[in-house]
């Protein structure tokens, strides 16, 4: 099992809101266990989707320097069951965004039916516990790579309507001069071409 | 300037959000870290949640002034000194020390802290704002 | 991958507890995209143990009597600290409510004494014979209810199988009842 539970991003406002999709599929092994011959969304891994939509949003507001974790599910609630075949749409809108954590509200739907809502905690990794500063979770091209997968700069943003260039954020080194936030995987192998 | 019903109506519904508590266990004598549960993350959670309902603007260490407690010029083994005391006093006018000072252990205060302490807390600042 | 989030069920007093353990570890291929540079159990997946684990409270509680047990309500899940590869992430489930059937349950998962997780919970237990909706595919869905039963049955066997003496002694003594 790989860890993308949405699959593309079809809204995505800078600091304000998101909208993503994931597909539910009898091709995904974990839907053959939950249920055995009852195959449905597992709750535990919508909210997962919903915390993965989120947390790119709040770890954009912060300029992707560093990734946010789920620090607290304040609350999540759930309403029938979604089979293969349909499609989740996840709503993401942020409530507060700080220097210390952020708190978004989310919803998921298939179609017009509410499957799910959701208020969620995002910590600063900086400020969790066992990890350090220096100690990434991302190195950037790997992030760079999700990003990309989920059309981040596909369909983002800022609230004026102008688009995210991915030149704006510390993913890719252009100029290869700052070498200085550099993790320990070799971005330079990150190709800056067409990338904004 | 509501009144101190409609601030405990307010506060109460913040710590049933965001602690997952029922109402009726949201008592002005509960304590947040004793009786409801409250951990550390979860004062962050009620902080947006007031800034949001009062629509004020709480500053990080207002409601608990973390870095008192973690301030050696304040703290020795594990105690809360007079100096620190006294700076508690001034960052906490809200909140009654008294118990706290009889045994200033640095976790005390936290689990000392009560429902009423943050309707107290919350009418301060609507009333300096 | 499959999605069994519990190793072993230590433990278990009907309708009131049960005691489960997971072990990370780096074969686990969602590892690698969680974080790439920081492998650590997904705060969901801690939840999702916790689901599991309250659901076999509730399945070896009442028999099986219900095909799906579902996940309808958490609040207030903290998470307070990583589980990584070579942990044991051992979850503790207390029942706290039964009403109909909704059980409420608190929860706690801890590596070697350090809390990681806790939380609130509650399960929906339905079957899908139940579902007046479908009425004309009772005969269908029953059978479907079944065969989930059967599985689950299945799995309890394994799950429960390192269950220890001290267990086994009440379970004799009527206190525990293991599958049949």
């Amino acid at each position: 099992m790989r860890w993308f539970w949405i699959d593309r991003f079809t809204q995505f406002v800078s600091s304000q809101r998101a909208t993503a999709v994931k597909c539910v599929s009898l091709g995904e092994d974990h839907l053959h266990d939950h249920m055995p011959g009852f195959p449905i969304m597992p709750s535990s891994l919508v909210t997962e989707g919903l915390a993965q939509a989120g947390g790119l949003l709040v770890s954009e507001h912060y300029g992707f320097q560093e990734l946010v974790v789920l620090g607290k599910i304040s609350r999540t609630r759930f309403y029938g069951h979604v089979r293969p075949g349909q499609i989740l749409t996840y709503r993401i809108e942020t409530d507060t965004l700080r220097d210390d954590g952020a708190a978004v509200t989310a919803t998921a739907h298939v179609e017009d039916k509410l499957h799910a809502e959701a208020q969620l905690f995002f910590a600063r990794i900086g400020e969790a516990n066992q990890v350090s500063n220096d100690r990434q979770l991302f190195h950037k091209r790997d992030l760079l790579h999700w990003l990309s997968l989920v059309g981040v700069f596909e369909v983002g943003v800022h609230p004026d309507g102008s688009r995210l260039r991915l030149a704006d954020y510390p993913l890719v080194d252009c100029s290869r001069a700052d070498s200085s936030r550099e993790g320990p995987s070799n971005d330079k192998e990150i190709p800056c071409a067409g990338a904004s | 300037m509501p009144s101190q019903e409609e601030i405990f109506e307010k506060v109460r519904e913040a710590l049933v959000d965001a602690l997952g508590v029922d109402d009726d266990e949201v008592l002005s004598e509960a304590t947040l870290q004793g009786d409801l549960d409250a951990e550390s993350i979860d004062f962050l959670d009620i902080v947006f949640r007031l800034e949001k309902s009062f629509d004020i603007k709480i500053e990080r260490g207002e409601l608990f002034p973390e870095d008192i407690l973690t301030d050696a010029e304040y703290v020795q083994e594990g105690k809360v000194n007079e100096a620190g005391i006294a700076k508690l006093k001034e960052r906490m006018p809200f909140a009654d020390l008294s118990k706290f000072e009889a045994d200033p252990v640095v976790q005390n205060l936290g689990q000392q802290l009560t429902v009423q302490d943050m309707c107290r807390f919350v009418e301060h600042k609507l009333s300096t704002t | 991958m499959r999605f069994w989030l519990l190793d072993r069920i230590c433990s278990y007093e009907p309708n009131t507890e049960l005691t489960a353990t997971k072990n990370v570890s780096l074969t686990e291929e969602y590892l690698a995209d969680h974080f790439p540079a920081f492998p650590v159990l997904p705060g969901v997946f801690m939840l999702e143990a916790a689901t599991q684990a309250g659901a076999w409270l509730v399945r070896l509680s009442e028999d099986f009597a219900h095909s799906v047990i579902v996940l309808q309500e958490a609040k207030g899940v903290k998470f307070a600290d990583f589980v990584t590869p070579g942990n044991t992430l051992r979850m503790c489930m207390k029942q706290t409510k039964r009403e109909g059937n909704l059980v409420h349950m608190r929860f706690r998962g801890e590596v070697d004494g350090r809390s990681c997780v806790n939380g609130k919970l509650v399960l929906e237990c339905s079957n899908l014979v139940e579902d007046e909706t479908v009425a004309d595919r009772s005969a269908e869905n029953a059978l479907i209810d079944q065969l989930m039963v059967d599985a689950f049955r299945t799995q309890a066997g394994i799950l429960t199988r390192g269950i220890q003496t001290r267990d086994i002694e009440t379970i004799e003594a009527g206190q525990v009842n293991v599958t049949k």
